[in-house]
């Protein structure tokens, strides 16, 4: 027993990093979570971690937890470490460290003895709440979202992610497929559905700032995407990101790939500010980036 | 075969406030037991085996001397002066408010008596429109405005030869597991367990002589637990081993079971659900055991004398969680 443990100190781990916010995580993470059983692929580097699922080859999340939003980030392996494992497990272990009232900070160490991806609460020496699980190598084949901007300018747009969401929300009556129109003169973006019933939703850039935060758009552009697909990109949006007015930038690139950039806080509650890997940083600089590729239907394509 | 009595304060009380939430959380009919020392509430003690209790769910013992929840206690039956009979605890929790509300109005001026107290006695009665008189609990006082009869329906009182077995259920109980730790903080654990019941359906429990009590849930994806070091510990002690700090808490246990120095066994978690509810009856202490063998994890509630830090030996209150796999250890 003992040789077999000493051989494990040994091996050590690719990453050893720690969280002291794991609320903030698991409402990252939970963003990408559009159905309950869903495969991730974590991809392991010294810049940080990077979370992605995809689904039908049509909708790809991917989350960026960047390195200085640990405390601890330890990062040995060589070049980029993947696995996969069931993003459901992930949050719903999670959320088991995130009791309210015992903010303690989480460990997380990647490989354990079997590969498994370990969590560890620490900071009480003798209360211990630890999960392990199980990864499994991911699937070689490569998710094609490449996201290049057509044309010189980029074409984006810029909205509260509460004014965005709700529109998504809005936009499930006529449901099926969903045009995204955006023009230059006059600046507008057209969402429209066309199913059992017709629904356009305008927002015109110069008519409510509140609407259309920024907008940058030289010519006219307009695809159809799916609408369950894009209601994966707003429907687990965390209720940090309304209450803290965050916003949502969509850029439609080259061959109508829909890209939807989002930025969940993962500031500890009551704490302003917190010592990272760095050395400190403010805690409203905690950000964690999310971002939705969504491919446009075919055949449809208007532009 | 008789019963009367009359309830003392703080009885009614135990019962009204902390006992009859519990049991009633723990399962919804319970037995009650009335012996010539004891009065009894109990929970799956038919159909237990002399090694432990069955698969039907956590075996709970509620045990009060006589008189502290009674005064004028009067039981006498052919069967050693034993009755026993199974009643549904929400009727019961139910007819006690009643009574304790009609109880509570304030006497009239210039009524010197203080409130007649709270009598119970089993009766047997004809209910309207039945040709057979039906057993029934019977609760009775008067207020400075009313007065209540309350009647509980009951079963039959249990037969000789299953007062018999329902005291030998009890006599294979009694014997407490080598080591006891104690739980510091029991709604932490069930906020803990509320969490881990997501993960899966069965629970391995293991109770070191260290002082160590450890949940572990494993499915074939995720294994999740949770370890509390350096508890009290009562009966069977040992020194942790120096060093084992370093070890996860899997290996640490794995270790400490084959050194003998620990025992494990695997609970449904329903049932460990189902027995942290028993927290409602706020108990003073609660310790965690196994008892020999592996038999079942038994879960014991200890009160204090009010004011001071010794046990009261008049409530006795523990549970047994049949163990899945008996034979694992």
């Amino acid at each position: 027993m003992s040789s077999s443990t000493s051989v494990r100190d040994d091996d050590a781990p690719d990453l050893v990093c720690q969280i002291d916010c794991v609320h903030g995580m698991v409402d990252a993470l939970s963003c990408v979570r559009w159905k309950r059983h869903q495969d991730a692929v974590m991809e392991l580097s010294e810049h940080g971690i990077v979370l992605s699922v995809e689904e039908s080859g049509c909708l790809q999340g991917k989350v960026f937890l960047k390195r200085e939003l640990f405390v601890e980030y330890d990062y040995g392996g060589d070049g980029r470490q993947r696995f996969g494992l069931s993003l459901g497990l992930f949050v719903d272990c999670l959320n088991i460290f995130s009791s309210p009232g015992h903010a303690s900070a989480v460990e997380i160490r990647y490989p354990g003895p079997d590969m498994q991806l370990l969590l560890k609460s620490v900071g009480s020496p003798d209360a211990c709440l630890y999960a392990e699980i199980r990864t499994r190598i991911p699937d070689t084949v490569s998710w094609d979202y490449h996201f290049e901007h057509d044309g010189n300018t980029p074409v984006t747009f810029t909205a509260k992610s509460a004014v965005l969401k709700e529109t998504t929300d809005d936009l499930e009556w006529p449901g099926s497929s969903i045009q995204i129109r955006m023009q230059p003169d006059p600046p507008t973006v057209i969402l429209k559905g066309e199913g059992h019933g017709d629904l356009q939703i305008e927002f015109p850039y110069y008519a409510n700032t509140d609407l259309l935060i920024a907008f940058q758009c030289d010519h006219e552009v307009s695809y159809r995407y799916k609408y369950k697909f894009l209601r994966a990109t707003t429907s687990n949006i965390p209720s940090t990101v309304m209450k803290e007015n965050r916003r949502t930038k969509v850029s439609i690139g080259r061959g109508g790939m829909l890209k939807i950039q989002h930025l969940v806080s993962l500031a500890r509650p009551g704490m302003p500010y917190f010592r990272n890997i760095g050395g400190g940083t403010e805690q409203t600089s905690r950000i964690a980036h999310i971002e939705f590729f969504v491919k446009p239907e075919e055949d449809d394509n208007d532009a | 075969m008789k019963f009367k009595a009359f309830f003392t304060d703080d009885g009614i009380s135990l019962l009204d406030k902390r006992f009859l939430p519990a049991m009633d959380k723990v399962g919804r009919v319970c037995h009650v037991f009335f012996t010539p020392t004891h009065a009894m509430l109990l929970h799956n003690l038919l159909g237990a085996t002399a090694a432990g209790p069955d698969g039907g769910g956590p075996q709970c013992v509620a045990q009060f001397a006589k008189d502290l929840l009674f005064r004028e206690y009067n039981v006498s039956s052919r069967n050693g002066n034993q009755i026993a009979f199974s009643v549904e605890v929400a009727l019961l929790h139910r007819a006690l408010r009643s009574v304790l509300a009609v109880h509570a109005q304030p006497p009239a001026a210039g009524d010197a008596t203080g409130a007649p107290a709270i009598q119970v006695k089993l009766v047997n009665k004809l209910p309207a429109g039945s040709r057979t008189a039906t057993p029934f609990l019977t609760f009775e006082t008067k207020g400075a405005r009313a007065a209540v009869v309350q009647d509980v329906p009951i079963s039959r009182p249990l037969s000789r030869s299953d007062i018999e077995r329902l005291q030998a259920a009890l006599d294979a109980a009694k014997d407490l597991p080598q080591t006891l730790v104690q739980v510091p903080d029991l709604p932490q654990l069930q906020s803990l367990v509320d969490r881990l019941k997501n993960v899966g359906d069965l629970l391995t429990v293991a109770v070191t002589q260290y002082g160590d009590l450890h949940l572990q849930v494993s499915t074939s994806l995720v294994t999740v637990g949770s370890e509390f070091r350096k508890l009290r510990v009562i009966g069977d002690r040992a020194n942790a081993p120096v060093g084992d700090q370093n070890l996860t808490s899997s290996t640490r246990m794995d270790m400490a079971v084959e050194r003998g120095e620990a025992l494990s066994v695997q609970v449904n978690m329903k049932h460990l659900v189902k027995s942290l509810h028993c927290h409602l009856a706020k108990p003073d202490c609660t310790f965690y055991g196994i008892a020999p063998g592996g038999a079942c994890l038994t879960v014991v509630f200890q009160y204090f004398i009010p004011g001071t830090r010794l046990a009261d030996k008049s409530i006795s209150f523990y549970c047994r969680l049949p163990v899945l796999d008996p034979g694992s250890n």
